[in-house]
């Protein structure tokens, strides 16, 4: 039988830490007996601290110093190094937040812990790296995002037409031509100016020895001292009105994705009671919320809807959400997975009459009971590794709230139906949203959406009665998508210019 | 397995049948559509109650299908457990849909297709399993062909009798691992599912004749994509007993993982090609080694396709370095502590290969055989099985690129 891994949960978080400038970095630690040990590295910064005429510079200086060489190896040494070790560094990056995260065996732990810091102390700044991970990087915008996976683009593009001429309106990967004029110094610059002990949240969990996180600190230390960065951003622009941004690409299905910014974020006293309501509306890639069970179990239009409070991409790959992509400003989401063509405009239908059911009438009491047990357990299952648990930590010293899932336990039980029903009044709507579809005929579903036509659903099977009755008011459900509200969009042009 | 992370159980009950036992022309994709019937009730606990049962649980449940296996997972708290396993017995034994929720359940499946083809390497897959395999079920992916997923809305009987026949005692495993004792674990099961009834169903699975010559395929893309190379040759079935499926695992590692001479050239040195990867068979059926790479420019995939070709086959004719093969057993060792870091990852680790073996210390043997590994077990894998008389090869590019 496999020797299962021991692991004790001793758990002592330090620096209980608020979000303004720090003079020294920050530690947060997770000791335990398991040989196990995992290291995260965040730096606060991201794609909102990209220059202006530099979308995608955050990302790609974070993929030169994690899967770039240092000043001493190359970086296939790196890889021949980590090799035996069976260990990596990944590196991934987002609007406020750039993360480094490797794991190793504890025997191990010299060795990958001194390539890992020369990673991101002393990175190498090579020609034919940079090269590399500049291709990288417009290969996952041409061809990764926009030619093969339609959700996501969807939901990127979501969030660049809501937070259009601000900085989070940047791509994350930025965009084509600018990726193509960046310069290695470009990088060096953004890491001199942005990789700075008061950005610097230093994690560590696992049987580490009891020494280490000194010496980690200290290595560190090296850095300069500061600034930190800022995100006092602008406020997201008012939508007035519905608009819709149909994506135009050869392709089976359509994916769709809608929203609005939410003045909501962790740690604001509505935060519990929304992430309630998100997951009774529609619990990520799970079969409970209301708009799986209406959508899909009912009436097969797909295969999942979803609904959210926080940005979470990847998620067609991932069931539980990833760490360390904290932002000061969220959007409420709903994601319909890809519909067939002549059931398209009827989903959205479908989905915007579930979001104005919730608005207007609120969750039903058992409803309400029934999420808010599941929640109370279910939050437990986010931090089942350790690696998540230190990744939560660290989110929670950014957001400046207690231990996540102490936080939302504690909220729960002291929340209400009418809490929730109040908070949902207050931030979420039904209308003034913008919509982006990703479908091959897009002229064909313009005139649906603008049109005065109904959009009926085709069933293969016979339906109860009162779905049947459902159907002709969500058919009909309006819209309210003038002509001049919806913009056909080429897939070659999204992400292509600033 | 108990494990120390406290409070959570996961829970995997593996069925062995997947795409592998479609035997009949006309219904491929049938596991799969299987995995997403059993969400659909049963007299006792209708899809609402299991759904709130399960809420209440606080469990997240999923459920997926290869060609060789059905599992069905949910992690909870340790508390639900009896609760949980009484549900699982009852929709494993006494599973009920009518039509309509059959036909309405067939077209999520359609639109799980619908978004997974989005993805080239979606379209890869099918074409590659169509070329390499003309007799085995091997030869479809686990979605099925797209039009038997289109015609799956008129077989409600046939689902019947598929049920009938794999949902016995005979082909399933129930793993638990987790903050649990295993003896109160047994006696629940046995209280629960002793009453399950064995059936008498054993599929014939049709035998693939060895290959007679190379095969290759070509798949025109429709929207705009990098293109890509796979190079597959017909493998063994997984064994324990051999050192033959340990050796293609190490081919596929030491021929085109991350330090490999064909990775560093390709994707660090001359930048052509931003994905290589290689899988080496581990089916209960004599299955397919594949390199795949994803290339920048269209003009460097025929060369692209030669370095494979030579580098896989070049195992035959010179023996692996020492050294490298000792950084693989460290590699592996390590790479399999690491991945047991939370009870999930345990019981899924377990159910891979409870699914090959149906009894989890094949784990133990494969890793053996491994550690006993030699440059000529490697070499000799290599002559046997990687050769141009059984390799397929299958190319895919934008539509208009030459080919």
């Amino acid at each position: 039988m496999m020797r299962l891994i021991r692991d004790l949960v001793l758990v002592a978080v330090s620096g209980a830490l608020a979000l303004p400038a720090h003079a020294e970095p920050r530690l947060i630690q997770l000791p335990g007996n398991s040989p196990l040990v995992t290291i995260r590295i965040v730096f606060t910064t991201g794609a909102a601290s990209d220059p202006a005429n530099k979308p995608g510079l955050a990302h790609l200086t974070g993929i030169m110093l994690g899967e770039g060489g240092t000043k001493n190896l190359s970086y296939k040494q790196i890889v021949d190094a980590m090799y035996p070790l069976a260990t990596s560094v990944s590196v991934y990056s987002d609007k406020e937040m750039t993360t480094f995260v490797g794991a190793t065996h504890v025997d191990n732990l010299n060795r990958f812990y001194g390539l890992m810091r020369d990673m991101i102390l002393y990175p190498g700044w090579r020609a034919d790296d940079f090269e590399r991970l500049r291709d990288d990087a417009v290969n996952a915008l041409r061809v990764s995002l926009r030619s093969n996976n339609d959700e996501e683009l969807g939901k990127e593009e979501l969030y660049s037409v809501i937070y259009s001429g601000r900085p989070y309106g940047r791509e994350d990967l930025g965009t084509v031509s600018a990726l193509r004029a960046m310069t290695v110094a470009d990088t060096e610059r953004f890491y001199h100016a942005h990789y700075t002990q008061a950005n610097l949240i230093i994690g560590l969990a696992g049987g580490y020895p009891a020494d280490f996180a000194a010496r980690v600190k200290r290595d560190f230390s090296g850095l300069p001292a500061g600034p930190a960065d800022s995100f006092k951003m602008p406020e997201p622009a008012q939508i007035e009105h519905n608009h819709a941004t149909i994506i135009q690409k050869e392709t089976r299905a359509v994916a769709w994705s809608f929203g609005f910014p939410i003045d909501v974020k962790r740690g604001d006293a509505d935060y519990p009671a929304l992430l309630l309501a998100e997951s009774y509306l529609g619990q990520h890639r799970l079969s409970s919320g209301r708009l799986f069970q209406r959508l899909r179990e009912l009436r097969g239009l797909n295969y999942g809807d979803y609904a959210y409070i926080e940005y979470y991409p990847r998620g067609m790959f991932r069931l539980e959400p990833e760490p360390n992509l904290a932002r000061h400003q969220q959007i409420f989401q709903i994601w319909i997975r890809p519909v067939e063509p002549p059931n398209a405009a009827f989903a959205l239908r479908a989905a915007l009459f579930e979001l104005d059911k919730l608005v207007k009438d609120g969750i039903p009491q058992e409803g309400f009971n029934e999420t808010r047990e599941f929640l109370s357990k279910y939050i437990n299952l986010l931090t089942k590794t350790k690696s998540a648990e230190l990744g939560y930590a660290i989110d929670s010293a950014y957001y400046a709230i207690p231990d996540y899932n102490q936080y939302i336990r504690s909220a729960l039980d002291n929340l209400t139906v009418a809490d929730v029903n109040r908070a949902v009044r207050k931030h979420l709507r039904s209308g003034n949203l913008e919509i982006v579809a990703v479908a091959k005929d897009a002229a064909g579903l313009s005139a649906e959406l603008t049109g005065t036509a109904p959009t009926p659903i085709h069933y293969n099977t016979s339906k109860p009665q009162d779905v049947l009755d459902e159907d002709k008011v969500v058919e009909r459900w309006p819209l309210n998508l003038r002509t001049e509200d919806v913009k056909v969009v080429p897939v070659e042009t999204v992400f292509e210019n600033d | 397995m108990p494990t120390d992370y406290p409070n959570i159980v996961a829970l995997y009950i593996v069925v062995s049948t997947g795409s592998r036992n479609e035997v009949e022309p006309g219904k491929s994709g049938f596991a799969h559509l299987f995995e997403h019937l059993m969400f659909r009730g049963t007299p006792d606990f209708s899809p609402e109650r299991y759904q709130s049962e399960l809420s209440k649980a606080g469990a997240a449940s999923n459920a997926f299908t290869t060609d060789d296996f059905t599992a069905y997972h949910t992690t909870f708290s340790k508390e639900d457990l009896p609760r949980i396993l009484s549900m699982e017995a009852d929709r494993f034994q006494h599973l009920a849909y009518d039509q309509s929720a059959f036909k309405t359940e067939t077209l999520a499946v359609l639109g799980e297709y619908n978004k997974n083809s989005a993805s080239p390497t979606s379209k890869l897959f099918e074409i590659i399993r169509a070329t390499a395999f003309k007799k085995h079920t091997y030869q479809h992916t686990t979605m099925g062909f797209v039009e038997d997923i289109e015609a799956m809305p008129n077989e409600y009987d046939y689902s019947r009798q598929f049920f009938d026949r794999y949902y016995r005692p005979e082909y399933t495993t129930i793993i638990v691992a987790g903050d649990v004792d295993p003896k109160k674990i047994r006696s629940l099961v046995d209280e629960r599912w002793g009453s399950w009834k064995k059936g008498s169903f054993k599929p014939e699975i049709p035998t693939e004749p060895p290959q007679d010559g190379p095969r290759r395929a070509h798949v025109d893309w429709s929207s705009p994509t990098l293109p890509w190379v796979a190079v597959s040759y017909r493998g063994p079935a997984y064994d324990d007993n051999s050192e033959e499926t340990a050796a293609l695992d190490a081919i596929s590692r030491l021929g085109f993982d991350d330090n490999s001479p064909l990775y560093q050239k390709l994707v660090i040195e001359q930048q052509k090609v931003d994905t290589l990867r290689a899988d080496p068979p581990n089916h209960l059926d004599p299955e397919l080694f594949t390199v795949l790479a994803r290339v920048k420019n269209e003009e460097d995939l025929a060369a692209i396709e030669q370095q494979i070709i030579s580098t896989a086959e070049g195992f035959a004719t010179k023996p692996v370095d020492r050294a490298a093969l000792d950084a693989l057993k460290a590699h592996l060792r390590y790479e399999f502590a690491l991945s047991l870091n939370d009870s999930e990852s345990v019981a899924r680790t377990v159910a891979d290969y409870v699914a090959l073996r149906r009894n989890p210390a094949t784990i133990d043997r494969y890793y053996d055989a491994y550690s006993k590994l030699t440059r000529e077990d490697i070499q000799r894998a290599a002559q046997k099985y990687l050769m141009e008389r059984s390799r397929t090869v299958v190319t895919l590019s934008a539509k208009g690129a030459a080919k």
